[in-house]
């Protein structure tokens, strides 16, 4: 598999800094196999498109395909094929892409666990990740986990590693985080071997809040020549973004500053700006997600102008104020929902538990959050992005009060649609 | 996916009605059974018949986008006024300048009366001559809902048609009550013709009623006549009862209703039943069958229905239907929907695109086998496939009535067996969705 990052300008360093950059794919095997095609590029800082079941949450394609530049990058869960038993590979004879109807200009990314889930029962064990299905626990070995791998034939693979569960650093003893990095460097090492699709390999960096440990794990990945990416997905849960960073920022300076660097559960727009400046490339679209399941549409502009003092950054379509208001969810946004429809009738929609109404926010939250992004890497190029982070973090008043959003979704997710979600966003909304 | 039905080319229609808001023409009769194939002009649409309308009760099609639903080829959708009554509720409506402009729905629309959700939804409804009387779920007060008031609402909703409030009756109910019941909703549509205040915009149907009694219903349909209205409903059947009576029902109800004006059968959407009705001169159905059931992970083929959450089909890599053109169809194998059906709500839109594609193709191919003077040949191929030997005795009985022997042999060899069994375990009215 030939998968590229090129990084533009200096030189990559370990250093807390942001990048520009842009990740390239050349498939040369499988179906792309003696097929001259364009590679496909994806421009970083990027997210990639947050799936369940290898869906984004509410769009069927067609829907999907209303929102404009998404970028042509996509992740999945292998956690979501867990059924009532492990997933039978005979379903993927054609690879993932076939099977999830994902365009094979699509760079796809399979991963173990959905991000949007941080609450887990499930305990691993030595030779195994523990996954929780309809029937229980499965167990998800690193030999299944390449053996899937192989048949559905991903670009991107985050192999299985040891998380440590616990959400505060304070409950958890050196003696978890020591086994988390053992084990997670033995199931690297057996999932590597047994891997013969050539799918690049993003490696979790893990460590927990153990510097110490950190260390050792980041040292021993710096060491091998198979890894193409890091994958940050075992810092502690209920920590303060800066701080979480502080653990990424000890692993990068020993880690290839060449290769790129995906952070899980940084997707809220404060965390993703603070990380870009931390030099965080990859990131994906949970956070759209979680905004749809309250009933919200997002409104924060990233950019010098506009006003210095705290504004709102997203619109609660559930507000009785929206009953009558017959505007677009954001005055001059161009997405499909924003020209065809107007606030009042999303918010009837909401009211009557009607799930068109999550189906019409998320079309513009992504559309919102593409945008975003697409800023980011204006304002890296332009060379304003960390005066334009300043502004954005003190115009959202985001030190006193984080986007929280995603942290709605870590006791499982639930949409306003569905599952009634509503008391617990009303009592987060209290002051 | 739409493609276009087969009497474009036709202008002359072979009969005609003209009402202030809808002209109806009837461009095609089969020569053998009761079918015909005609265009509805509405103020915003001119949809094609015989159609299935899906029911959006709250203001839209669950999940699915109006511009998803124009290019399914949906020509008419359905609104109820009970529940659009209380949310948004009138006001808001008429400020937005109706349902239309609200849901940004440029095509057809039409409205319940509330009716029927008074009699189903609420505990303690009492019916008296002024109207239905109610107990407001939110404040426990009572409430009536007049024949005047639903035309009001209906009115501010401003579908392109709407029905009157009727005194509805369980089909099952038998004795003096159903006759009582027949001549109010008599009353009771002249009092809505009367409070109907955009007669130029919308059309309002009468609903044939009289239970499952041959006189009553003969009766019901003959007072309605009178009234010279836009088009006409036959009501108060799908009830669960014995499908026999059902289409005697029906069949007696269109050789009364005037051949010139549209015929809509209420809370029909079955696949055979839809086949059935059109051969008996219905032009126009609605069900929240075809969508209800996507969302239990029930996908609708020719044959039948197909539960996806069904083991079998964890490693089917056919598409639903391999002949469908939906875009569901095009991409999602059998194995990847059983994954997702009923788990995420996306993979319930993606079983309800088929569904709604799946209504939408069935009556593409009614219309153009009536087009073409080939209708009891499709009725025959179209049994075959979905019962193969053996029919319910009611659509073998309901289709001998139309010249249609399904027992005699036809050129391919194919005949039928009657089966006393009707295939409808449970009654299909769920008018609202």
């Amino acid at each position: 598999m030939a998968l590229r990052f090129e990084l533009a300008g200096a030189k990559a360093s370990g250093l807390a800094a942001p990048r520009r950059g842009r990740l390239v794919l050349h498939r040369l095997v499988g179906k792309d196999a003696g097929v001259e095609r364009p590679a496909i590029v994806l421009e970083t800082p990027a997210f990639f498109k947050y799936t369940r079941h290898g869906l984004q949450p509410h769009l069927v394609p067609e829907v999907a395909a209303e929102v404009d530049a998404l970028p042509p990058a996509t992740r999945v869960q292998i956690e979501d094929f867990f059924d009532s038993d492990a997933p039978d590979c005979s379903r993927f004879e054609e690879g993932l892409h076939k099977f999830i109807a994902l365009d094979t200009a699509e760079i796809l990314m399979l991963d173990t666990l959905d991000p949007t889930i941080s609450v887990r029962t499930a305990k691993p064990a030595n030779t195994y990740m523990a996954i929780g299905s309809e029937a229980g626990t499965k167990r998800l070995t690193p030999d299944l986990f390449a053996q899937l791998a192989n048949s559905l034939k991903p670009d991107i693979v985050i192999p299985l590693a040891d998380i440590v569960e616990e959400p505060l650093p304070s409950l958890t003893q050196g003696k978890r985080i020591s086994k988390s990095v053992t084990r997670s460097a033995k199931w690297l090492d057996e999932c590597t071997a047994a891997l013969t699709y050539p799918a690049a390999v993003f490696a979790p960096v893990v460590g927990s809040h153990s510097l110490e440990l950190r260390t050792m794990a980041a040292k021993a990945l710096a060491a091998r020549h198979d890894i193409a990416g890091y994958a940050f997905n075992d810092v502690c849960l209920t920590l303060p973004m800066e701080q979480k960073l502080n653990l990424v920022q000890h692993s990068l300076e020993l880690l290839d500053a060449s290769k790129p660097r995906y952070m899980l559960g940084a997707s809220a727009p404060d965390s993703v700006l603070c990380a870009v400046l931390r030099g965080i490339d990859l990131f994906d679209s949970s956070y759209p997600y979680a905004v749809t399941e309250l009933g919200l549409a997002s409104t924060y502009v990233l950019g010098s102008d506009g006003p210095a003092k705290p504004l709102p950054y997203s619109l609660d379509l559930w507000q009785d104020a929206m009953f009558a208001d017959f505007g677009p969810l954001v005055e001059g946004c161009t997405c499909f929902t924003c020209r065809s429809h107007h606030r009042s009738y999303v918010h009837h929609l909401l009211k009557t538990k009607e799930m068109l109404a999550t189906v019409l926010l998320q079309i513009h939250n992504m559309h919102w959050y593409q945008r975003f992004f697409d800023d980011i890497r204006r304002s890296l190029e332009q060379g304003t992005l960390p005066a334009d982070a300043a502004l954005f973090l003190q115009r959202y008043n985001c030190k006193e009060k984080p986007f929280s959003e995603l942290d709605t979704l870590a006791a499982q997710a639930c949409s306003p649609t569905t599952k009634i979600q509503r008391k617990r966003h009303a009592e987060s909304q209290k002051p | 996916m739409t493609a276009t039905d087969k009497f474009g080319h036709l202008d002359t229609p072979l009969e005609a009605s003209s009402s202030p808001a809808l002209k109806f023409e009837v461009y095609a009769r089969c020569s053998t059974t009761k079918a015909r194939a005609s265009k509805m002009h509405l103020p915003h649409y001119t949809a094609h018949t015989p159609m299935f309308m899906p029911v959006g009760t709250m203001g839209s099609i669950k999940g699915i986008t109006t511009k998803q639903l124009e290019a399914l080829d949906c020509h008419v959708i359905l609104g109820n006024t009970y529940h659009l009554g209380s949310r948004p509720g009138p006001e808001l409506l008429e400020k937005a300048g109706g349902l239309h402009k609200f849901m940004a729905w440029d095509r057809g629309l039409l409205t319940d009366s509330g009716g029927f959700q008074m009699v189903s939804l609420l505990k303690l409804a009492n019916i008296t001559e002024e109207g239905v009387e109610f107990e407001n779920p939110h404040d426990g007060q009572k409430m009536m809902l007049t024949p005047e008031m639903s035309i009001g609402l209906q009115n501010a909703i401003g579908a392109d048609i709407m029905m009157q409030l009727d005194d509805v009756v369980s089909s099952l109910t038998t004795g003096p009550r159903v006759e009582e019941a027949m001549w109010r909703s008599v009353r009771w549509l002249d009092r809505s013709i009367k409070a109907h205040k955009r007669p130029t915009e919308q059309n309002l149907f009468p609903i044939v009623q009289g239970g499952l009694d041959i006189e009553l219903r003969t009766k019901s349909a003959q007072e309605l006549v009178k009234r010279d209205s836009p088009g006409y409903a036959i009501g108060g059947l799908s009830g669960g009862e014995a499908k026999g009576s059902f289409w005697r029902m029906v069949s007696l109800s269109t050789d009364i209703l005037p051949t010139n004006k549209p015929r809509y059968c209420m809370g029909v959407g079955y696949a055979e039943d839809l086949v059935v009705c059109s051969a008996l001169g219905v032009d126009m159905y609605d069900c929240v069958f075809p969508t209800r059931t996507a969302r239990f992970g029930n996908a609708l083929v020719r044959t039948g229905s197909m539960s996806l959450k069904q083991g079998r089909y964890t490693s089917d890599l056919e598409p639903i239907d391999k002949n469908c053109d939906c875009p569901t169809c095009a991409k999602y194998t059998r194995a990847y929907l059983h994954t997702t059906a009923t788990k995420e709500t996306t993979g319930c839109h993606l079983i309800t695109v088929h569904n709604i594609a799946f209504q939408m193709r069935l009556m593409l191919d009614i219309r153009q086998a009536i087009v073409e003077d080939r209708y009891p040949a499709f009725i025959r191929e179209f049994m075959r496939i979905r019962f193969g030997k053996t029919v319910p005795m009611w659509i073998v009985d309901a289709l001998k009535s139309v010249n249609v022997d399904l027992t005699v042999p036809d050129s391919s060899g194919y005949s039928a067996e009657p089966v006393a069994d009707d295939f409808q375990k449970v009654p299909n009215t769920w008018t609202d969705e």
